[in-house]
C-alpha cells in the first residue's frame, strides 16, 4: 500500500536576465493506492502529473509532505533502505524510443538486470534464462524471435512491452505508467492497456497510470480511481466511470469535451464545450481558483478565493459552482 | 459498349473539374539494396473542392509518401514510377516544370508537416521566415503579407506580435503547430495537407486546433487532406475517409457510413481497437499482429493476409481490388459479405 500525504513540490527556475521564479508544481496532493489497486492521474502537459510520479519512484525529492510505502516514510529512511524499498516501484517512461540502449540486444538488456536479481536471490544461470523467457511471454512477446534483436528493429508497441518486461524483473509491487501509450500507434494502444490490466488482475501489481487521455484510463478496470490534476492540484476525483458520466468540475468537463467524436457511432454529449485558450505555465500566483482564467462558467468569487477539494455525491471536486454536465460522447 | 465508355470518360472529366485534386494510378517505389519496395501502389484519390478528407494508416503504411507524391515532392531513394495528379482539373503536378511546381506549392497547396519544429528555421524569427516565404513567391506587398499573417495568428488564438518576434524554440508544441497552419494559409492556398498535425498535442490543444481547422475550412472553403494514425481525430474532423494499409487504399467512403458499417476487416479491427469513452470496455479488442513492414509491401496476395481474422487461401494468392459496395463506399476485400 502506498500513501501520499500533503505532497508539495516547488521548482526554482533560474532565469538569466530576470528574477528567479518559483513554480508551484504540485500542491497538497493526497492519494492512496492499495495493493493491486489502480489510480489514474489526468491532466494537460505541464500540470504536474509526471512530477508526482517521479517523486513517488524517488527520482525527485518532495519539497514537503510524505510518501509512505508499506507503512514506512521514505524520506526518513537511510539511503540503502530507501533504495531497497523503492525497488518495489518501477517507472515506465513515455518514450519507448529513448528508454532502451540502442547498442544492446534485448537479451543483453534483460540479462543485465536479471543477473543482479539472481545474485540477490542466489540463483544460477539457468534461472536467468528461464525467468527471461517467462517475463517476455508474460508481456506477450515471443522470446525466440525477440532476444537477438536490437531496439531499432522493434515497433513502438513491442519496445514498450520490452520495457514493461524489464521493469518486472525486480518483481515490483507497483508500476508507474507515465503516458505509456501516447507515442504508440492508436491501433496498438489497447494491447498495452490490456497488458497493464492483466498484470494488475493476475499478478496483483498496482498501477499508477498517468495520461491525458481519459478513454485510456477506463481500460485499466472498473474500480480505477481517477484524479484530475490542474496546475498541480487535484480538482476532481472519483471512480473513473462516475467521473466520465457525471463530471462536476468545468475543467474535467473541458477534458471530456475535447475527446474526438467518432462520427457514425457516437454523438456528442449535449452540454459539450471546447476551450480554445491556452494553458499558461508561468504566471503570477493567483488568490482565486486556478482554473478561473479559462473557465467559461466563472463568477466573481472565483477570482478571490481558492475552492477546496470537497466531498459531494460520492466524488470529490474543487469548485464553487459544481454542476453535472453531459459532455462525454455517447454511443448511438 | 464503346458508347458507355465515352459517356463514362466524359462524366469522369466533369467530376474531375469539381475535384481540387484528382490523382490517378499513383505508384511510388523506394529503392533499397534488396530491390524496390512499392510504398504506394495504384492509388486513385480524389479531394473534392471544399471538403475535408481523412487518410488513416499506421506508421510505415506509406501515407506521408502518398501526400508527398501528390505534391511531386518524393525524395530519394523514393521515386514516382507512374500516375497523374490533376490540380483543379488541369495542371498535372507530375508533368510540370520544377519552377512551376515550386510556385504551386505554397500558393495553391499548403502543407503542415508532422513535426512542425523541423519545418521552421531555428535561426530565424517567425516574422523573418514569413518575409522569406513572401520573397520566394514574389509577393510585392510584404507589409500586407505580415498583416495577414498576424490576422491568421490571432484567429489561431495566439499573441501575434510575440509569435512573429520569436524563434521556434520559444514556442510550445501546440503553438508551433498553429504557426505551421498559418504558414500553409498565408499565401492563400486553398488546398491544405495536414500530416499528423495533432499527434504530439494533448487533448485540449488537439481539440482547439481541430476546432480552428474546421472554422477556417468553412470560412475559406478550403480543401483539406488530413493524414493521421488516429482514427478518432479523423472520425471527428473529416467528411470522407480513406483507409490506407501498406501502400494501398483498402476502404473509402463517407466517414459516418464507414464507421457505422465498416466492411474491410482492417477497418473493423481499427474501430474496435480505439479506447472509447462509452460502452463496454471488454468489447474493445487490440488489433492483432504488427504494423506493416517491408515484407508486407512485397507480399503477393492481400496485404492484410497475415493479420486478417477472416482470411481464406485465395486471399494469399491474389489481391482484391477496390470495388464499390454501395454509393461512394468502396472496399478492397474478397470476403466483404462474410459474417463473423
Amino acid at each position: 500500500m502506498i500513501e501520499i500525504k500533503n505532497l508539495q513540490k516547488f521548482f526554482q527556475i533560474k532565469a538569466k536576465f530576470s528574477n528567479h521564479k518559483t513554480v508551484h508544481a504540485v500542491r497538497n496532493v493526497n492519494l492512496t493506492i492499495s495493493s493491486g489497486g489502480a489510480l489514474c492521474l489526468i491532466g494537460e502537459s505541464g500540470c504536474g502529473k509526471t512530477t508526482i510520479g517521479r517523486m513517488l519512484c524517488g527520482m525527485e525529492r518532495p519539497s514537503s509532505g510524505s510518501i509512505i510505502i508499506d507503512g514506512q516514510d521514505i524520506s526518513r529512511l537511510k539511503r540503502g533502505a530507501r533504495a531497497k524499498l523503492l525497488q518495489k516501484i518501477q517507472l515506465i517512461h513515455q518514450d519507448p524510443y529513448q528508454a532502451l540502449n540502442p547498442t544492446h540486444t534485448i537479451e543483453q538488456m534483460m540479462k543485465a538486470t536479471l543477473k543482479k536479481v539472481a545474485k540477490q536471490k542466489k540463483k544460477d544461470v539457468d534461472w536467468i534464462r528461464q525467468r527471461m523467457d517467462e517475463l517476455l511471454k508474460l508481456v506477450g512477446l515471443d522470446p525466440e524471435t525477440i532476444l537477438f534483436k536490437y531496439p531499432h528493429m522493434l515497433s513502438g508497441g513491442q519496445r514498450q512491452r520490452v520495457i514493461i518486461a524489464r521493469a518486472l524483473t525486480v518483481e515490483p509491487e507497483m508500476l508507474i505508467a507515465d503516458e505509456v501509450v501516447s507515442m504508440i500507434d492508436v491501433s496498438l494502444r489497447l494491447g498495452i492497456l490490456k497488458l497493464l490490466r492483466y498484470l494488475r488482475e493476475r499478478h496483483n501489481i498496482s498501477i499508477l497510470f498517468i495520461t491525458h487521455d481519459i478513454a485510456s484510463a477506463r481500460y485499466l478496470g472498473n474500480d480505477t480511481e481517477l484524479y484530475v490534476v490542474y496546475k498541480g492540484m487535484v480538482i476532481e476525483r472519483g471512480r473513473t466511470e462516475r467521473v466520465i458520466r457525471r463530471p462536476q468540475h468545468p475543467y474535467t468537463q473541458a477534458l471530456l469535451s475535447a475527446m474526438p467524436i467518432l462520427k457514425g457511432i457516437e454523438k456528442p454529449g449535449k452540454d459539450r464545450f471546447v476551450i480554445t485558450s491556452q494553458f499558461k505555465q508561468s504566471e503570477e500566483e493567483t488568490r482565486g481558483c486556478l482554473f478561473a482564467d479559462r473557465c467559461p462558467f466563472k463568477q466573481s468569487i472565483c477570482d478571490e478565493k481558492q475552492p477546496e477539494l470537497i466531498h459531494n455525491d460520492d466524488a470529490y471536486h474543487a469548485c464553487f459552482f459544481p454542476k453535472v454536465r453531459q459532455v462525454a460522447a455517447e454511443s448511438i | 459498349m464503346s458508347d458507355t465508355s465515352t459517356v463514362n470518360t466524359e462524366s469522369t472529366f466533369k467530376e474531375q473539374q469539381k475535384m481540387a485534386i484528382s490523382a490517378r494510378n499513383i505508384n511510388v517505389v523506394y529503392a533499397t539494396p534488396t530491390g524496390d519496395i512499392p510504398a504506394v501502389r495504384n492509388v486513385d484519390i480524389d479531394l473534392p473542392r471544399g471538403s475535408i478528407t481523412g487518410i488513416i494508416g499506421e506508421s510505415g503504411s506509406g501515407k506521408s509518401t502518398l501526400i508527398m507524391a501528390i505534391m511531386n515532392a518524393v525524395t530519394k531513394p523514393g521515386k514516382i514510377t507512374s500516375g497523374s495528379v490533376l490540380l483543379n482539373g488541369e495542371n498535372d503536378m507530375l508533368q510540370l516544370s520544377s519552377e512551376k511546381q515550386r510556385k504551386i506549392r505554397g500558393k495553391e497547396i499548403g502543407f503542415v508537416f508532422q513535426a512542425a519544429q523541423n519545418s521552421l528555421n531555428p535561426l530565424r524569427r517567425i516574422g523573418q521566415q514569413i518575409l522569406d516565404l513572401g520573397r520566394a513567391h514574389e509577393v510585392h506587398d510584404l507589409r500586407a503579407l505580415i498583416k495577414y499573417a498576424k490576422e491568421l495568428l490571432i484567429r489561431l488564438g495566439l499573441d501575434a506580435d510575440r509569435v512573429l518576434a520569436s524563434f521556434q524554440h520559444e514556442l510550445s508544441g501546440g503553438m508551433r503547430q498553429r504557426v505551421g497552419i498559418m504558414f500553409s494559409l498565408v499565401l492563400n492556398a486553398n488546398i491544405v495537407f495536414l500530416d499528423e498535425s495533432t499527434t504530439a498535442l494533448d487533448m485540449l490543444s488537439q481539440a482547439s486546433v481541430l476546432e480552428i481547422i474546421r472554422e477556417l475550412q468553412k470560412e475559406k472553403n478550403l480543401t483539406i487532406a488530413f493524414v493521421s494514425h488516429d482514427i478518432g481525430v479523423i472520425a471527428d474532423l473529416s467528411e470522407r475517409i480513406e483507409i490506407f494499409y501498406a501502400g494501398e487504399i483498402v476502404e473509402e467512403g463517407k466517414t459516418s457510413e464507414v464507421l457505422a458499417s465498416p466492411k474491410h476487416p482492417y477497418t473493423k479491427g481499427l474501430i474496435k481497437a480505439i479506447p472509447k469513452i462509452s460502452g463496454d470496455i471488454d468489447a474493445a479488442e487490440p488489433l492483432k499482429g504488427s504494423s506493416p513492414d517491408y515484407r508486407t509491401f512485397k507480399q503477393e496476395g492481400c496485404l492484410f493476409y497475415d493479420r486478417c481474422p477472416i482470411r481464406t487461401d485465395s486471399c494469399r494468392d491474389s489481391r482484391p481490388e477496390l470495388n464499390i459496395t454501395s454509393g461512394y463506399h468502396k472496399v478492397a476485400c474478397f470476403r466483404v459479405d462474410a459474417n463473423d
